[in-house]
Parts: C-alpha cells; sequence; structure tokens
C-alpha cells in the first residue's frame, strides 16, 4: 500500500456516526448503511454456509459413515447450495459492494430510490429467515431437494413436510428483494452518473453491475414463474410437473435453468467487475482493452440466455437443441477469454504490488480459467453425458463459483474495505489466509474431478469402500477442514480490524476510480461537491493528469497528496438526503407474515397483505416530492429523464419475461390434455365484450392524465373513476366467468388446460386488480388536491401500469381465447 | 428535496408532457383500436377464414398492442431510451415463448425420426 500513515481530518462525519444508535441503522436509507446491514448479514450466512459444507465434508470423509443421516444430509447439501448462492454470494455482491460503491464510483450521492434500496435488504433478510423457518417445527425441518429444486422431487407426495414450502416461498421472497435491487441499481447506473462520465468512462465494475442488473430483471421472472407453479402444485393440489397429468417434470428444468445459467453470470459478472478494479492500481497500468471488456461483458450476458439447455442434455432435448445449446454455450467461452487475456495483458509488465487483494486478484484468475475450461468439457453434450451427476460438476462448478466469484469477492474485500470502514485488514493475517486457501481450495476441489472420473454421483450420503474413492475424499475433507480454517482466519482479521485496525487514508493504495476521492469512511451525503468526470479513470487523471494513462505509472507518491476532488471541497449548499423511513422494515413485514400465512393460517395471509398495501401507501406519500414533475430533477440526471419513468419502463421489461412464462406454459400444456375440458369451453361473447371494457379503460386512463396535466381537477377525478369503473367490471366479467367454469366442473385442479388457464389469466387478473387499487388511492389523491399539474407523473406512471395491463390482455386474448382451437404442441 | 441523489446539471433532454398528444387523437386511437377488435372476432367466427386465422389474428394483434405502447404508453413521443427498456425484453420474452414451444414439440419431434 502507499505510505500513507496520517489519517486525513474528518471535516464531517462519516455514514457510521450517528446519534441515532440502533434505531438509526433500522430505518436507514442511505446506500453505505443497507449496504453494511447486507454486509453483515451475508458474512453470518457465510459462516452458516460454510458449516453447512464442513458437516457435508465430515460425512463423506470415510465410506459408510453415519455422522449424517440421509436425510439431513439432503438438507445439507440442499442448504449449503440455497445459502451459498441466495444468501451469500449475490448479497456480498449486489447487496453490499454493488450497494456502497455504485454511488461511490459514479459520483452520486445515494442510489435512484433510496427507500426501495433499504425494503429491498428487509425483504432480504425476511427471505433469509424464511428459508430457516421449517427448523421451528423440526430439527430436520431444512429445504432438502437440492438447491435446483428438481420437479417431481418438490411435489407434495414425495416431500410431504414443510422444506420444500419453505424453500419455495423463501426464493419467492428472495426474489422480490433481488429484483427491487437490479431494478434501484440500474436506474442508478442510467440515469445517475456525475456530469462527464459517458458510458465508455464508466469504471468497468460499474459496466459489470449494469449488465448484471439487466440479467436480474430479465431472468427473474422465468424462476418467479417455475416457483408459482410448484407453490401452486403443493398448495392448490394442481398438476404442473406431474406426469401423471400429462405434465412434465421438464418444464420445472427450463423455466429454472432459464433463470439458472444467467444466474451464473449474475454472480460471475461483479467478480469480474472487483477484479478489473483491483488488478490496475496494484499494476500501476490502466485496464488494457477497456473497450473490448465492456462489449465482452454485454456479449456474456446476451449468449447466456441462450445456452439454458446445456444443464439438460441429459433430458433428451433432442439432437438439434442439444447441438444449438452446445454451440452457444462455446460461444460463451470467446468474451470470457477475451476477458482473462485482458486481464493478464493488464498485469504484463507492470509494477506489481502483490497485496492480498492482489494475491486473490492473480488467485481468481487461475481458478476461474481450470473452471472454465471444464465447462467447454460440459459444453459437448456427449462428453456431458458422461460427466453429468458425477464429482466432476461439483468439482467445475466450485472453480467457477469458490475459486472465481468467492476469490474475486475476497479480492474486493481487502480493496475496498478501508474505504467502507476506514480502517486495514491485516496483510498479514490476509495473506496467510490467501496462501491457505490457495492450497486448501486446490485440494479439496481439483480431486473431485478424479472421483467423478471413478464414478462418485453427486448427492449421496454415504458409499461403499473400495470403489477407489476412499482416499481422495479422506483428502478432500481434511483438506475442507483446513479451508474452513482460512475463512476463520478471515473473521478473526475482520474484527481485529475494527478493534484495532491501521487507520487508513481516503486513498491508500493510490487509485483510480472516484470513490477514492473522498474520506474513508465517506460521510453520509458522499461527495462535498459533485465531481465532474473529462476522462476515464477520473481520479486519476484528476491527481496526476495523462500520465499513466496509457501504459504503466512511475512510481510515485499516493495519491492523498494531490488533493482529493471531494475531500477537502466546500460543501455545497442544501445537500438533503433522504429522510429515514420505517415503512420499508413494515413493508418486508408484511411480505414475511403473507408467507408464514400460507403455511399455518390463512387469515395472516390477508393481514400480512394490508400492511403490505398500508406500508406502501404510507411510504408513498411519505415521499416529499411524490408525483412531482420536477424540471430541474430532469436536468440533473444523466440522460435527461425522470428515474421513475425509466424505473416503471425497466420494470415493465421485465414484466414481459414473466408474462412470457406464463403464455408459453398455457401452449406448451394446452395439447397435452389428458381429457375432461380443453380451450372450447371458454366463453368468446362475455370476453369480446371483457376487453372492449378493458381497451376503454385505457382511454379513460389516458384521458385522465391530460386532464391532470392540464390542471382540471374535476375531469381529472371523472376519468380516473370512469377506468377504476371498467376495471371493476373487467374484473367482474372475470369473476362470473371463472364462477361460471367452476359450476361446470372445471376447477384449477382439474387438468391441465384448467390449471394454466387459471393462473395465467388469474395472474392477469390480480394485476389488474392491483391497477385498480392504485388507481383508487390515486383518485381519492386527485380529489383531495393532492395530486395536480405539478404532481401529474404519480398518474403517467399509474397509467403506464394499467396500460401495460391492457397490452398484456390483448395478447391473452388473441391467442388463449380467440385461437384456442390452434394446436401449439 | 426529493427522494433521490442530487447530480449538477446536464443538458436535459426529455419531452415533457406538454409534447404527449391531446384527447383527439386519443379518441381516433380508441377507434381504430375497436375496429381492429371487432375485426378480430368477425375473423374468429367467419369459417371461410379458419385457414388464415392465425396470421390475421397475430397481425391485428400486434398491431393493437404497437397503438396502445405507441399512443398511450406515449413511446412514440418519449425518449427512445424507454422504447428500448420495452423492446428489448420483448424481444426476449418472445424467443422464449418460441424456444419453449419449439423445444416440447417440433425438436422432439425431429428426435423421433434421427434416432431409430
Amino acid at each position: 500500500m502507499a505510505a500513507q500513515p496520517k489519517p486525513l481530518a474528518f471535516e464531517h462525519p462519516s455514514y457510521l456516526h450517528d446519534p441515532g444508535g440502533i434505531w438509526s441503522w433500522i430505518t436507514t436509507v442511505d446506500h453505505k448503511r443497507v449496504a453494511v446491514l447486507y454486509g453483515i448479514t451475508a458474512l453470518f450466512m457465510m459462516a452458516v454456509g460454510g458449516m453447512e459444507a464442513m458437516l457435508i465434508r465430515a460425512q463423506l470423509m470415510v465410506p459408510g459413515n453415519h455422522l449424517l443421516s440421509a436425510a439431513a444430509y439432503n438438507e445439507m447439501f440442499t442448504m449449503h447450495g440455497t445459502t451459498m448462492i441466495f444468501l451469500v454470494l449475490m448479497p456480498l455482491e449486489l447487496g453490499f459492494f454493488a450497494n456502497f460503491f455504485i454511488p461511490l464510483q459514479i459520483g452520486a450521492r445515494d442510489v435512484a430510490f433510496p427507500r426501495l434500496n433499504a425494503l429491498s435488504y428487509w425483504v432480504f433478510l425476511g427471505g433469509t429467515i424464511f428459508l430457516h423457518l421449517g427448523l421451528l417445527r423440526s430439527i430436520y425441518g431444512l429445504p432438502d431437494a437440492g438447491w435446483f429444486g428438481y420437479a417431481n422431487l418438490t411435489e407434495r407426495m414425495y416431500t410431504p413436510g414443510i422444506n420444500v414450502d419453505c424453500w419455495d416461498i423463501g426464493l419467492l421472497i428472495l426474489g422480490v428483494s433481488t429484483l427491487l435491487s437490479g431494478l434501484n441499481f440500474f436506474v442508478t447506473i442510467v440515469n445517475l452518473r456525475a456530469p462527464g462520465m459517458t458510458f465508455m468512462r464508466m469504471p468497468m465494475f460499474i459496466w459489470a453491475m449494469l449488465v448484471t442488473t439487466i440479467l436480474i430483471l430479465l431472468a427473474f421472472p422465468a424462476l418467479t414463474v417455475g416457483l408459482i407453479f410448484l407453490f401452486a402444485d403443493r398448495f392448490l393440489d394442481t398438476h404442473f410437473y406431474r406426469v401423471s397429468a400429462g405434465a412434465t417434470p421438464i418444464l420445472w428444468q427450463h423455466l429454472f435453468w432459464i433463470f439458472g445459467h444467467p444466474e451464473v453470470y449474475i454472480m460471475a459478472l461483479p467478480a469480474f467487475g472487483m477484479i478489473s478494479e483491483v488488478i490496475p492500481p496494484f499494476s500501476r497500468k490502466p485496464l488494457f482493452g477497456y473497450p473490448m471488456m465492456a462489449y465482452s461483458l454485454v456479449l456474456i450476458a446476451f449468449l447466456s440466455y441462450g445456452v439454458w439447455g446445456h444443464h439438460m442434455f441429459a433430458t433428451g432435448m433432442g439432437p438439434i437443441a442439444d447441438a444449438t445449446f452446445s454451440i452457444t454455450s462455446m460461444l460463451i467461452a470467446i468474451p470470457t477469454g477475451v476477458k482473462i487475456f485482458s486481464w493478464l495483458a493488464t498485469v504484463w509488465g507492470g509494477r506489481l504490488r502483490f497485496t492480498t487483494s492482489m494475491l486473490f486478484a492473480v488467485g481468481f484468475l487461475v481458478e476461474f480459467t481450470i473452471g472454465g475450461l471444464s465447462g467447454i468439457m460440459h459444453a459437448s453434450p456427449p462428453v456431458d453425458l458422461q460427466q453429468t451427476d458425477s464429482y466432476i460438476i461439483v468439482a467445475h462448478f466450485h472453480y467457477v463459483l469458490f475459486g472465481g466469484v468467492l476469490m474475486g469477492i475476497l479480492a474486493a474485500f481487502y480493496y475496498w474495505w478501508p474505504k467502507i470502514t476506514g480502517r486495514f485488514l491485516s496483510e498479514k493475517l490476509g495473506k496467510a489466509q490467501f496462501w491457505i486457501t490457495a492450497w486448501a481450495f486446490n485440494a479439496t476441489f481439483f480431486p473431485m474431478h478424479f472421483v467423478g472420473v471413478l464414478g462418485m454421483p453427486r448427492r449421496i450420503y454415504t458409499y461403499a469402500p473400495h470403489m477407489g474413492w476412499d482416499f481422495w475424499n479422506y483428502f478432500e475433507s481434511v483438506n475442507a477442514f483446513i479451508l474452513g480454517f482460512a475463512f476463520l482466519l478471515f473473521f478473526i482479521n475482520i474484527i481485529w480490524s475494527a478493534m484495532d485496525g491501521e487507520i487508513a487514508s481516503s486513498d491508500p493504495w493510490d487509485a483510480r476510480t472516484l470513490e477514492w476521492s473522498i474520506p474513508s469512511p465517506p460521510p453520509a451525503f458522499n461527495f462535498a461537491a459533485v465531481p465532474m468526470v473529462t476522462s476515464r479513470d477520473a481520479f486519476w487523471v484528476r491527481k496526476y493528469g495523462t500520465v499513466g494513462t496509457h501504459g504503466v505509472a512511475p512510481a510515485i507518491a499516493g495519491g492523498a497528496a494531490a488533493a482529493p476532488i471531494g475531500a477537502h471541497a466546500e460543501v455545497e449548499e442544501h445537500i438533503h438526503m433522504p429522510a429515514p423511513s420505517l415503512y420499508p422494515l413494515i413493508f418486508a413485514l408484511g411480505v414475511f407474515l403473507m408467507g408464514v400465512g400460507c403455511l399455518v393460517w390463512t387469515r395472516l395471509i390477508i393481514m400480512g397483505g394490508a400492511v403490505t398495501v398500508m406500508s406502501v401507501i404510507g411510504m408513498v406519500f411519505e415521499y416529499p416530492s411524490f408525483g412531482k414533475f420536477d424540471p430541474a430533477m430532469i436536468a440533473e440526471s444523466t440522460l435527461g429523464l425522470d428515474h421513475r419513468k425509466v424505473g416503471m419502463w425497466a420494470f415493465l421489461g421485465s414484466e414481459c419475461v414473466f408474462f412470457a412464462s406464463l403464455i408459453s406454459t398455457y401452449m406448451v400444456y394446452k395439447d397435452r390434455n389428458l381429457g375432461g375440458f380443453d380451450a372450447m369451453i371458454l366463453n368468446i361473447p362475455l370476453t369480446s365484450v371483457s376487453t372492449f371494457v378493458l381497451l376503454t379503460s385505457s382511454l379513460t386512463m389516458v384521458l385522465a392524465l391530460a386532464a391532470v396535466q392540464r390542471d382540471d381537477r374535476k375531469w381529472s377525478v371523472f376519468w380516473l373513476a370512469s377506468t377504476v369503473l371498467f376495471g371493476c367490471i373487467f374484473l367482474g366479467g372475470q369473476a362470473f366467468e371463472f364462477t361460471d367454469f367452476v359450476m361446470q366442473g372445471l376447477k384449477i385442479q382439474t387438468n391441465l388446460f384448467g390449471q394454466t388457464f387459471y393462473t395465467l389469466v388469474g395472474f392477469h387478473g390480480i394485476h389488474v386488480l392491483i391497477g385498480v387499487c392504485w388507481l383508487i388511492v390515486l383518485t381519492i389523491a386527485v380529489a383531495r388536491g393532492k395530486i395536480g399539474k405539478d404532481r401529474s407523473l404519480a398518474v403517467e406512471i399509474g397509467g403506464l401500469y394499467w396500460h401495460f395491463v391492457d397490452i398484456v390482455w390483448v395478447i391473452i386474448f388473441t391467442l388463449i381465447y380467440l385461437m384456442r382451437t390452434v394446436k401449439h404442441a | 428535496m426529493s427522494d433521490h441523489a442530487l447530480n449538477p446539471a446536464h443538458a436535459g433532454h426529455d419531452v415533457s408532457h406538454e409534447d404527449h398528444p391531446g384527447p383527439g387523437l386519443y379518441l381516433l386511437i380508441a377507434a381504430i383500436l375497436t375496429v381492429l377488435t371487432a375485426a378480430e372476432i368477425t375473423v374468429f367466427y367467419v369459417p371461410g377464414l379458419q385457414p388464415v386465422l392465425v396470421p390475421i389474428l397475430l397481425v391485428l394483434a400486434i398491431v393493437k398492442f404497437a397503438f396502445v405502447g405507441m399512443f398511450y404508453m406515449h413511446l412514440y413521443y418519449d425518449s427512445k431510451v424507454f422504447t428500448t427498456l420495452f423492446v428489448f425484453p420483448l424481444l426476449l420474452a418472445l424467443l422464449i415463448v418460441f424456444g419453449l414451444l419449439l423445444l416440447f414439440s417440433h425438436l422432439q419431434g425431429v428426435l423421433s425420426f434421427v434416432v431409430p
């Protein structure tokens, strides 16, 4: 590190200083504090997930072991995977690092929607607790069907307890949190960058997070739909994944992996971004091939949507599908290779400083490349058919997710920790942790390639002796415990740093990006004066001009001496940060109650729903500029667009994937019906009228907006109330249709047609119902004079949602009703 | 003060609501949507059009979808960023629909011809 023993004199208290105590943390909406909450939770869960891994390895250490029962072992590997993916890697990358550093790296004072950010955290915490709720009922109450939850193992008849219920609902809750975070960060990056920070001047971590948020928005809805079907199977006795009803468990695999493979990149791309931040300062060179690095991220993300089938070669998709997914999977190696070589070229010829952070970055390069190479093997269907469900796969994804992603996260920890806390982590302990990790990781996971080739399958809780697996399993387990010890050092390091760590200056690594221009830890408002960006590596250029922007920088003194951008600047007048709020926590409580209600007492669902709705209304009207059209804010934004409109459009984009998954399931299953009711039951005259009604509601909605925009309160209320009325008529028609079908004997459990029809049309109806509630609130607000011309944006955004619901119905009316005789499959 | 972080002035280029069309155009679009919906229902009930039912209905649905998106949701008037944010996921959603239909039907059919 650069020798700067003297800490900066803080002119303003850091974000960590707050006289409010614990209450200030509970109600915080500051992105840095929310990040810390995520970090603490995720580190705790890392310890839990690590202990689960230790138990798995203890069980497999010797053949014929009975330390854990088969049932307990199932729970351990299920929860280890689920925990590490959803409760450790993603929250550390998104909730902790991205939350903390996106605003700091783009020169913003917070994220676009601070309350939504806090809400995401509390919902995440609720989901985390929910996943473990089964423990209250039994020590064997944890989910036990694998992190992939393959149907039909997850059906009630095969897993009758509440284990999978907790997994299903817990993941639905976590999905809400992740989606909201993704939306928030997307809008922040797109619309909140400092002046002059064009896309091609953004730090590579920001590029990685931008692409990651797009992946989140477009991948999670498919998982949500799969989980909803599972929920229906378990709670409503439908048959989405039951072969006996004509359905296929393969549907789950498709929906899961449409989400699941982009999910791999949702975890990997942030780590790519972190490495791209760590390597340049410790090589004293700018990142090599910046444009290609950015384009590669985009290409990886794009291709990641076309490779899900490589997880399913063994299901027999057919040669054309296999060949297609094989080619796309191999193609993805090209942009990934571009990135590997660009990182190597950055290191090449640099003045290297092997700090702990840099060591973990180099570790990432080595281990991730090994994992990537074995991944190319699995992209070949004939090879994959031999390897699938063996320990080779376990070796592969641990090289990617531990050797790659977690090493990247650890590199980021040592790199950014001084900025987060104002103190260093111990380099001595850190280097010890690195070398122990490097040995123990490879010694644990590389032999898994061998036992995989020797035929050891995944997910077996014990094995017979003399299969040729004994030695390697013993060896792996011993090294897994050593690996656990390395993480113990990491936790000790964190505690030591918090108590007695060396004080860090604002720019201890002589770094290149904006976060290093402000004090460590940063003040609540981040930047005293919002920076003006004139080039890539904005802080470096501010410190040294063009020296070191195209090659190796000379070994000159640390950056803090070179007048950081924001540290000593005069604080801008009238910096207003968003006020704390309790509503995000109340919202999460409502969601949690709804989940619990599904398990134990259905009235809780209604109570939880009411709490959720009230918290949303409270949050909206607590918001001082609710719906306010603010030309100054729009002028200040990067794209000259309102954040809320950008957010709504991004959300609607995500909804497209949600409805596409529902519609495609209907189309696939419609012709697999095993008799009984089919689409001929649909009442075309009734739904034709409903269609006219809904289209008319779109007209009244847009007329209401026009009236609000010209400040005509009377007509605003009239048109809004008309829209509500038409919405209610539509819902009434739908209720009549459903009731009529049920009276005729078509229930949601009756057959594949019934379940897919009710689910698709029912979810559209739920969207209409939400829209009606939204419009009622808007109508009342307009009638009471709380919304006028200056706050017309509130009506415009509500209108966007309403029109979207309308155009989804246009598609449903055509594909489901008018094309009812057309065979799709 | 708004609930978003502040950045200093950029050259804003958002299209304000004053550029949105007036009630006249909205009514015209509503009339067109009514006619198109009536055409859809008519096509459904005319036996002679059954062979071309699918393409006609799909075209009519796409046109209705586009009209609502362009004029009622103001994509035609607002920033092209919004159009991008909506159309890109929409295309991806279409790919998912086509991909799943292919995987569950036609490609599995091919398997039975290729594999003896």
